[in-house]
C-alpha cells in the first residue's frame, strides 16, 4: 500500500479495497484515511468481505440459460451501440433489467409483452401509434425512433461487427393483436391495449 | 508468460495476478484451446481440476485481443454463468428489492465492465484476475449500496422501538453484549454459528450492521486519542448514538439467535 492519493471513484476504490491480501483493521484505517469521501462505501465493503468468507465454501450449481442469454444480448446491443454499427439504434440498449421490468409495470403491460416488442416479435405496422408514443415516452426518444426501430428487420446480429458463432435466429412476426392475447396479460390490460387501436 | 496487468497501483506499479494463478494461466497457455475450453466447464469448485475464475477470465479476455469470437462468446456464457451461481448463494430477498432484481443489476453491470474492457475504455477487470470472489464483492455492495439508497434504510428485525438514536438502553443490555460479542471468541469461529450470526447481522438496518461489523473488525467505539479512528469518528456521529445502535444490534440479534436455536 502506498501513500500517494490520485482521486478514484468509489467503485474504484472499493475494487482496490477488495483485492487487498487482507482486511484487517489495519487496511480498513489506511483506506479510510486515503478516502474519506468513500468512507460509509468502504465500511459497508469491508462488512460484506468479512461475510462473504462465510460463504466462501457454499457450492451452488443451479444457473439459468436465460439469464446468460439475456447477458449475451445485452453485450451484443451494447458492443453494436459503442461501435456505431447498428443500422438503427435500438432505444432499448441501455436499459438495465430493472429498469426493463419497471417500464413494463409502468406501461401496465407483461414483461413477455415487452420483451416482445423489444425483439420486434411484433409486426410493427399493425402497433398502435398511441402505443408506440407511450413507449417512446418511457424510453426518451422520439416515436419516430421507436418506429423506427420497429420497422427494422428483427435480426439480432446481421448488422454487427462481432458475430456469434451460433447461427442468429429471426424471431417469427406476429400481428400486435395476436401479441396481446398470448402474453400473459391480464383482461383490463388487453382492453387497454386494444383501445389504443389507431 | 502471460501479459502484464494494465491496471496499475497508487504508487504506479502494475497490480500482479497471485502467484497460483499466473501458474495456471501459464499451465494453461500452452494447451491448444479446443482441449482448454471444456476445462473451464462443469468441474465443481472443490474438485481439483477446477480452472479458477480468474484464469477463465484472463483467457476470455484473450480470446477477444485475438479475436477468437466463437471462443469468446463460449467464455463468456461460462463466465456468466459462474457469475450468476456467486451471487444465488450472496443475494437474498429483501426490503430493498427482490433478489431477482438485484442480481440483474449486479450481472448488468458485470456485462457493462466487459463491454467497456473490450472498447477500452476501462480496465476493471484487472481486478477479477487478481481476485473474482472479492471483486464480486465490491460490484455486490455498489450494487446494495444503490438499491438501499432508492429504498433507504430498512429494517427487517422488530426491534421494539424503531427509533435509531433513542435514550441509551440499560447497563444490563451493554454487559450481555460485551459478553455476547468479546465473552467467548472461539464460537465466532465455529463455521456453523458464524454462518448463522452473519445472517442475522445481514438483517440489521444499515447503521447497526456497519457499527457491528466494526466492531468485530475491531475498531473500538471511541477513543481520547484524535488519531485512532473510532466508530464515532468513522461513522460522524456521536459516540452515544454508537453505543445506541451496538445495545438495539444486539437486542435484535440475540432475538434472531434465539429463534434459531428453537428451530
Amino acid at each position: 500500500m502506498s501513500t500517494e492519493h490520485p482521486r478514484l471513484d468509489e467503485e474504484e476504490v472499493l475494487y482496490a479495497f477488495s483485492v487487498e491480501p487482507r482486511h484487517d483493521r489495519a487496511t480498513l484505517e489506511h483506506y479510510l484515511n486515503q478516502y474519506p469521501e468513500h468512507a460509509l462505501a468502504l465500511v459497508d465493503c469491508s462488512i460484506e468481505l468479512m461475510m462473504d468468507a462465510s460463504h466462501s465454501g457454499d457450492e451452488v450449481q443451479v444457473s439459468s440459460d436465460q439469464v446468460v442469454d439475456q447477458a449475451w444480448r445485452q453485450f451484443q446491443a451494447a458492443m453494436a451501440s459503442a461501435q456505431g454499427t447498428a443500422a438503427v439504434n435500438n432505444p432499448f440498449a441501455q436499459l438495465q433489467p430493472t429498469a426493463f421490468k419497471s417500464m413494463a409495470r409502468r406501461l401496465d403491460v407483461s414483461n413477455l409483452f415487452l420483451i416482445r416488442v423489444r425483439e420486434r416479435a411484433i409486426d410493427a405496422a399493425t402497433v398502435p401509434r398511441r402505443f408506440v408514443q407511450q413507449l417512446a415516452a418511457e424510453l426518451g426518444a422520439t416515436a419516430d425512433a421507436v418506429s423506427a426501430y420497429l420497422r427494422s428487420p428483427p435480426t439480432m446480429a446481421s448488422s454487427l461487427s462481432f458475430r456469434s458463432n451460433v447461427k442468429p435466429e429471426v424471431t417469427a412476426q406476429i400481428p400486435f393483436d395476436q401479441a396481446v392475447e398470448t402474453s400473459q396479460l391480464t383482461p383490463a390490460q388487453k382492453e387497454a391495449l386494444q383501445a389504443l387501436r389507431d | 508468460m502471460p501479459a502484464a496487468l494494465k491496471r496499475k497501483e497508487k504508487d504506479g506499479t502494475p497490480y500482479r495476478r497471485p502467484p497460483a494463478i499466473q501458474a495456471w494461466i501459464e499451465k494453461l497457455e500452452v494447451v491448444d484451446r479446443a482441449s482448454r475450453l471444456p476445462q473451464f466447464d462443469g468441474a465443481s469448485r472443490k474438485h481439483p481440476g477446477y480452472v479458477p475464475t480468474e484464469v477463465v477470465i484472463h483467457f476470455f479476455r484473450q480470446a477477444w485481443i485475438d479475436g477468437e469470437q466463437g471462443q469468446f462468446e463460449q467464455i463468456f456464457r461460462v463466465l456468466l454463468k459462474r457469475v450468476e451461481q456467486s451471487l444465488r448463494s450472496t443475494i437474498w430477498n429483501s426490503r430493498i428489492g427482490s433478489a431477482t432484481d438485484i442480481r440483474d443489476e449486479i450481472i448488468s453491470r458485470f456485462v457493462v465492465l466487459v463491454t467497456k474492457d473490450c472498447t477500452s475504455q476501462a480496465d476493471l477487470l484487472d481486478f477479477y484476475e487478481i481476485h473474482f470472489d472479492q471483486a464480486m464483492v465490491a460490484l455486490r455492495t455498489s450494487v446494495l449500496r444503490k438499491f438501499k439508497t432508492i429504498a433507504g434504510d430498512v429494517t427487517t428485525v422488530s426491534l421494539g422501538s424503531q427509533e435509531p438514536d433513542g435514550p441509551e438502553v440499560s447497563p444490563e443490555v451493554e454487559v450481555a453484549l460485551e459478553a455476547f460479542l468479546s465473552g467467548d471468541p472461539q464460537k465466532i469461529d465455529d463455521p456453523a454459528f458464524r454462518s448463522v450470526f452473519f445472517a442475522a447481522i445481514d438483517r440489521l438496518p444499515q447503521g447497526q450492521k456497519q457499527v457491528i461489523g466494526l466492531l468485530l473488525q475491531g475498531v473500538p467505539i471511541d477513543a481520547k486519542e484524535k488519531n485512532v479512528m473510532t466508530i464515532a469518528r468513522i461513522l460522524q456521529c456521536d459516540e452515544r448514538t454508537v453505543r445506541n445502535r451496538r445495545d438495539r444490534a444486539c437486542q435484535a440479534l440475540k432475538a434472531i439467535l434465539e429463534k434459531e436455536a428453537e428451530l
